[in-house]
């Protein structure tokens, strides 16, 4: 690994904010499972425990991970992760020692991507384990675990693009609550869109495919020709924010 | 010799205010030049576009013969700095931080990083986290950072915030010493014009983004007026017999006691040519314009210097 990379992965890995958040997400997840379960909050919260949970529950618990809680954590571990160096002067301090300005950004961006697919993949350990300690082996119904499997690879996908949304955001802004409203007004425009009946605008939307792959097919396989354009649109998102933050990284005065 | 660093031109304009006007400068190895000017003159931006950390509008800057328009990865890995407030890894400990750096760099040994915290005068605190440090002890922690990779050119901006004043004098002789002996150049800003005008090689002083005033410190200071307090016997020839001299004027008078300026006349010349007039002195004191005192001269601060 590139050594400055690998400082970067090193320094994101030492957040406490990352073992806190993960700690409550599992205790989150493990009072869910057992308490959806009983007679009174299936009425109280109008589910039927025969399809949230079981072998659904790792699906329905990561619509709860991507959707919203995982955003929120994203762009407050990011605003760490480039606005906090930033106003604490660390974040020129490797172009001191030789880094190039894109160099910075790549180990950035590789770190912070590839940390949010890790990070979808523990909340899928940590949502089994809790289905598993409830349900035992009847969540592992083949079927089941290949179309979930298939949506928490889309979700990596689909936090990825949005991750590089959040660096493209933290360069640009360089201000920890300025990134943090933009990122909870587009969660606000994201439910709207979605709702909406514009249907340009849906097809042209980052998070549009997300929605329709765990809302229109909840509980389902997705089909292909469902897939490949949100793949495709995200993809062209990806590449657009890396642009726009390599290009603001170059004509940043620090 | 070849130049260790080669700047002409630097020019840096925002919106519609001009942070750095045409700054000229070169330095050889071993050279310590001091960087002065009142808070916003231009300093910092001026060291930001050296290490590339701000662009430019106009100009060149060559560290060590490579340019930093064409190569700015390897011109900058000739170059060490230590800018603003240092910033750290304030949950990382002292040896950890600078280690962190220290894998940028293909070639250093593994026991460098320690013997680059003694020789900053932190070998003792090495295990201590850098949130517990005071400002002082951060301002040594980035000079040992910014020597990592042994860099032939160093700049510090104003490296002696936060410092005691035997802290001070540590860090200008370790200074003084690497420049000495590794033949580091150094680029210090500094507002300790005291210190400045007593370790520097050079100096170069900024008023509003120009160049007010560079060159060698010694050539500087020897161009400047010695002011003499005298305590003359005879009080009332003395003015006469100071009209007739050439390069001395009178700027004070209080009884027998005289201040005059000599602008264009040595120490024992004015001497001659008193005793040549027959006045007879009873005291006499020699000042030298400090750097202090050309400084807010030249910055518009006169008024305030001198007298």
């Amino acid at each position: 690994m590139y050594p400055l990379t690998k400082l970067y992965a090193q320094k994101m890995l030492r957040q406490k904010l990352i073992y806190i958040f993960f700690a409550c997400f599992f205790t989150a997840s493990f009072f869910y499972a057992f308490l959806i379960s009983t007679p009174q909050m299936e009425e109280l919260l109008n589910i039927n425990i025969g399809i949230v949970g079981g072998k659904n529950f790792p699906e329905f618990m990561m619509r709860f991970y991507v959707g919203t809680v995982g955003i929120l954590f994203h762009v407050f571990l990011l605003t760490l992760f480039i606005c906090e160096e930033d106003r604490g002067k660390m974040l020129y301090q490797p172009l001191l020692h030789g880094e190039s300005r894109s160099r910075l950004l790549r180990s950035k961006t590789c770190v912070a991507v590839s940390m949010s697919m890790l990070f979808v993949l523990v909340t899928a350990v940590i949502n089994y384990t809790t289905a598993f300690m409830r349900w035992g082996y009847k969540i592992f119904e083949t079927s089941a675990v290949i179309r979930t499997a298939a949506k928490y690879l889309l979700s990596g996908i689909y936090m990825s693009c949005i991750t590089l949304g959040m660096i493209a955001l933290c360069i640009c802004t360089r201000n920890t609550l300025k990134t943090i409203l933009f990122v909870i007004v587009y969660m606000l425009i994201d439910s709207l869109i979605y709702s909406s009946h514009i249907i340009f605008l849906q097809k042209i939307w980052i998070g549009y495919y997300f929605n329709l792959w765990t809302f229109s097919y909840e509980y389902q396989k997705i089909p292909l020709k469902e897939m490949l354009p949100g793949i495709f649109v995200m993809a062209l998102y990806g590449m657009l924010f890396y642009q726009i933050s390599l290009c603001r990284t170059k004509k940043t005065d620090f | 010799m070849e130049k260790v660093i080669t700047v002409q031109n630097l020019r840096k304009a925002y919106k519609k205010e001009t942070a750095v006007d045409n700054v000229c400068f070169e330095l050889m190895p071993g050279n310590i030049m001091g960087l002065l000017g009142t808070n916003g003159a231009g300093k910092t931006t001026t060291l930001k576009m050296i290490t590339n950390l701000c662009s430019k509008d106009k100009g060149k800057i060559v560290i060590d013969d490579i340019s930093l328009d064409t190569n700015p990865g390897l011109a900058l890995k000739k170059v060490g700095a230590a800018l603003d407030t240092p910033g750290f890894y304030q949950e990382l400990t002292a040896r950890e931080n600078i280690e962190c750096f220290a894998r940028l760099y293909q070639n250093i040994p593994k026991g460098q990083v320690m013997e680059l915290l003694d020789y900053v005068g932190l070998g003792f605190q090495t295990e201590k986290k850098v949130k517990k440090f005071s400002l002082g002890m951060k301002q040594r922690l980035a000079l040992a950072r910014a020597m990592l990779g042994q860099p032939k050119l160093i700049i510090l901006d104003e490296p002696a915030n936060g410092l005691d004043p035997q802290g001070q004098i540590e860090l200008y002789r370790l200074i003084c010493d690497m420049a000495k002996e590794k033949k580091t150049t150094f680029i210090v800003s500094s507002h300790q014009l005291y210190d400045v005008e007593k370790f520097c090689t050079d100096i170069l002083i900024l008023d509003k983004g120009k160049s007010i005033l560079q060159g060698k410190t010694e050539e500087i200071l020897s161009e400047t007026t010695n002011i003499v307090d005298c305590i003359l016997e005879e009080t009332e020839a003395f003015p006469h017999v100071l009209s007739h001299f050439q390069g001395i004027s009178l700027t004070s008078q209080k009884g027998n006691q005289f201040t005059v300026k000599l602008e264009s006349i040595c120490l024992d010349e004015f001497i001659k040519k008193l005793i040549e007039s027959n006045l007879h002195i009873r005291y006499l004191s020699v000042r030298k314009h400090s750097l202090q005192d050309l400084f807010l001269k030249l910055t518009g601060g006169a008024a305030q210097c001198i007298h």
